[in-house]
């Protein structure tokens, strides 16, 4: 058991190459984590960063290995981030559109269009986007200009995921916008009445958030592994929802909670390689962590003091 | 919250309790149904002293203690009959429908209080609903029986079949405590008074040995003076200030559809719209607040043709104030500066400049509010939900009021507020028709239209009433129940 702990250590902080591993993984935590906090703040229950994730991936591949392969790198990076991005509105929107236009539940559409990604990232693998040589299910490498530039295996999408949550920060709190999505969040009805509508809301938020998650998966193919296959996101999508409740909600909090469910996914596998410990056992410390912090939470809220009443009888 | 309180109430005796909002009256009335333990005290049921410790909701019931709440707790999708057996300790595990209706029938005729015991409680009227809920409480014996405001939701025809039923009950030997701050009920219904102030028993006497207006001070601490009436609105001139031409909408039933309604408000002017829940006032709040697209008809401010959006409505000078804290648009988990700046976000260049708030102007705006509006505590960081319902309504009619608005429609303005609370609402209302606004006041409160409007109408299943100058109370009930909500 200590043995599995001290795998665990080391494998997430225990030296430098163990850090470079745990800022890897907490990179597309941070952002993807980010888009549901924003979600969720609107009232938007955004179950699907993982699909809005792959949707981004499967776009970003599109531009780096079939519509602009020759371009020069400073056009082309770009371009990838872009194209996640728009894959990642597209699925995002498309949950937004469907609840705006007919009052389908985004709880419903999103998760449902997670499996619509994951197939077409499947069907794309196996057809169009599939490698010139044709033996796996998988595209073609990224070309070098379309690589992400990185210091050591660290690569530069987490400098623009810290940054996000800076700019995401300002926009919940400083900005209209963000006023309006707070409001639509905590009082749907009496926003209605304040002239904010929800549903507009809803469906900008869930284009946000829907990018950012999209951009995740663009950082992750152009940064991390340079082409795409099936297996690429592995259930990011759904931990970022932890990392959000975790963070709870608060933009500047989804770093530390990254950061901890980060270090979870890089030392699991030092576990899994060292002390034979299977990772699933870090899921299962993940999916107490969650516990942990929705039951804090909802403690909190009950524990709030009731001032009204003490000054309804004072007034 | 309640501070060595005692009360005593004998067989066959109807005793009031008055108080304002947050004087305890329903914390010592949840302590006799169990809901509350007390810190210390002595109850004595029946002659029968019990141990406080043992007490709780169920010996409450097993002691025959019985309470009507003020929300109804009946399930709408069950006929009287079954809710009468739903959650009985003593029912069995069958439910034979004719017995129970025959046993619900008897129940009703036995106590004269009339319920179509076979119909769904969400068919009923609020009345009916209530005798409903009485007879549930008698139905499992109960001797002592607590109505909690029961008249918050009835007509006054509704509200004095009410009185008339209680009486019986007490002829038949039952207890009953009235909870209630209106001094005109206490004086129908009661034969002794207990009267709370901030947890404390202020006075316990018999009513027929007080007058209104020495209730009034026992419960307020002070004198409340009159209501200052203002001069009479000049005569009309010109176009109205606010005009409604055939509007007509869907409704959440037949009777709340509105029907091409037709009216017009002056400046300057009250006028008073009367009617009971569910004859469209709802329907009529909604479009004026821009939330619901009427199928036909238009709305005009100052003569000029309005889309109905919230937005367009403020900007076009008319502001909505509703005392349901959701309609009147206040955000529970927000501050009270945040509330305040709510409705402003699109286009109050004080506020918000270029997509960014100014913080510092929202709080210093809501501080200046806070003062002039007197509300409590005057801190604009503080999360509204911890406010009391007067003065979270206080802040509401501080930000309508704000932009001085041509035209305000208030919505039951004062429900849920205590005296002090409501004559406050009152006079700003007041203060801004003397000041040249035209005000179109919806209440279910009789009181409250009678006292404040030059011109009163009634909305009886969608459709406008005139009513006449003068028309005495029994009057309006009966033309607002003529239509009928049955």
């Amino acid at each position: 058991m200590s043995d599995a702990l001290l795998a665990l250590l080391s494998g997430s902080v225990g030296s430098l190459a163990a850090w470079e591993a745990t800022l890897r993984e907490t990179t597309p935590l941070l952002i993807t984590g980010l888009a549901v906090a924003l979600a969720f703040r609107g009232g938007v229950w955004n179950i699907g960063a993982e699909g809005q994730l792959l949707a981004g991936a499967l776009c970003a591949t599109i531009v780096a290995t079939r519509w602009c392969v020759d371009a020069p790198a400073w056009l082309l990076v770009p371009a990838v981030a872009l194209a996640g991005a728009f894959g990642g509105a597209l699925f995002g929107g498309i949950a937004g559109g469907l609840r705006a236009a007919r009052g389908v539940s985004e709880v419903i559409s999103t998760i449902l269009l997670n499996f619509v990604a994951g197939s077409l990232v499947a069907l794309a693998i196996q057809g169009p986007l599939q490698e010139a040589a044709r033996a796996y299910p998988k595209s073609d490498p990224f070309p070098a200009a379309a690589l992400l530039p990185s210091l050591g295996r660290v690569h530069v999408g987490l400098l623009v995921a810290l940054a996000l949550v800076w700019l995401a920060h300002v926009l919940v709190f400083r900005t209209a916008f963000g006023f309006r999505l707070r409001a639509v969040g905590l009082a749907p009805k009496a926003a209605r009445f304040a002239g904010i509508s929800p549903e507009r809301i809803a469906l900008t938020t869930l284009v946000l958030s829907g990018a950012l998650a999209g951009l995740a998966g663009a950082f992750e193919v152009a940064g991390v592994t340079g082409q795409l296959y099936a297996g690429l996101s592995a259930g990011t999508g759904y931990t970022a929802i932890a990392v959000a409740l975790l963070a709870r909600l608060q933009p500047l909090w989804v770093i530390p909670s990254a950061l901890l469910f980060g270090a979870l996914e890089a030392g699991a596998a030092a576990m899994q390689r060292e002390a034979g410990v299977p990772a699933v056992v870090t899921q299962i410390v993940q999916g107490a962590v969650i516990l942990l912090a929705v039951g804090v939470s909802i403690g909190r809220r009950r524990a709030r003091p009731r001032l009204d009443r003490a000054s309804a009888e004072a007034g | 919250m309640l501070d060595d309180v005692s009360l005593d109430v004998a067989s066959g005796e109807v005793l009031a309790l008055l108080g304002e909002n947050g004087a305890g009256k329903s914390t010592l009335m949840n302590v006799l149904c169990g809901l509350v333990k007390p810190d210390a005290g002595v109850l004595e049921l029946g002659g029968e002293r019990i141990d406080l410790a043992q007490w709780g909701p169920r010996a409450a019931l097993a002691h025959a203690v019985g309470m009507v709440h003020q929300h109804s707790a009946l399930v709408p999708a069950l006929t009287v009959a079954e809710n009468l057996r739903f959650g009985d300790p003593q029912a069995g595990l069958w439910f034979h429908p004719r017995a129970e209706q025959r046993a619900a029938e008897a129940l009703s005729r036995r106590f004269g209080l009339e319920v179509p015991v076979g119909r769904r409680v969400e068919d009923l009227s609020p009345g009916q609903r209530q005798r409903a809920e009485i007879l549930r409480a008698l139905g499992r014996g109960a001797r002592l029986l607590i109505l909690d405001e029961p008249t918050a939701v009835l007509t006054p025809n509704e509200a004095s079949a009410l009185f008339s039923a209680v009486r019986r009950l007490c002829e038949a030997g039952r207890a009953v405590i009235f909870i209630s701050h209106k001094l005109s009920e206490v004086e129908a219904v009661a034969d002794r008074v207990t009267i709370l102030r901030r947890g404390r028993v202020v006075a316990s006497l018999a009513v027929r040995d007080l007058a209104a207006r020495e209730l009034g001070r026992l419960m307020l601490g002070r004198d409340l003076p009159p209501l200052a009436r203002r001069a009479p609105p000049a005569p009309r001139s010109g176009e109205p200030a606010l005009a409604l031409q055939g509007l007509s909408t869907s409704g959440a039933s037949e009777a709340s559809r509105l029907r091409g309604l037709a009216l017009e408000v002056f400046a300057g002017e009250i006028v008073g719209l009367v009617g009971i829940d569910g004859n469209g006032q709802r329907e009529l709040e909604e479009v004026l607040a821009g939330v619901r697209r009427p199928s036909a008809g238009e709305v005009r401010v100052a003569g000029r043709r309005v889309a109905l959006q919230p937005r367009a409505l403020r900007r076009a000078g008319l502001a909505h104030l509703s005392g349901d804290r959701e309609s009147a648009g206040l955000v529970r988990g927000m501050s009270l500066a945040q509330n305040f700046i709510l409705k402003g976000s699109w286009d109050d260049r004080r506020f918000f400049r270029h997509g960014r708030i100014d913080q510092a102007a929202a709080r210093r705006a809501t501080q200046a509010a806070a003062q002039r509006f007197g509300i409590v505590p005057p801190d604009p960081d503080l999360d509204i939900a911890l406010l009391s319902g007067g003065n979270a309504q206080k802040l509401a009619v501080a930000r309508e009021l704000d932009g001085e608005p041509a035209v305000l429609v208030a919505v039951n303005p004062t429900r849920g507020l205590d005296v002090g609370s409501a004559r406050f609402v009152h006079e700003q209302l007041l203060a801004r028709s003397a000041a040249g606004g035209a005000v179109l006041l919806l209440s279910t409160e009789l009181d409250e239209v009678l006292a404040l409007a030059d011109r009163l109408l009634a909305l009886v299943r969608g459709e406008l009433r005139e009513i006449e100058a003068g028309a005495d109370r029994a009057a309006i009930g009966a033309l607002l129940l003529g239509a009928g909500a049955g």
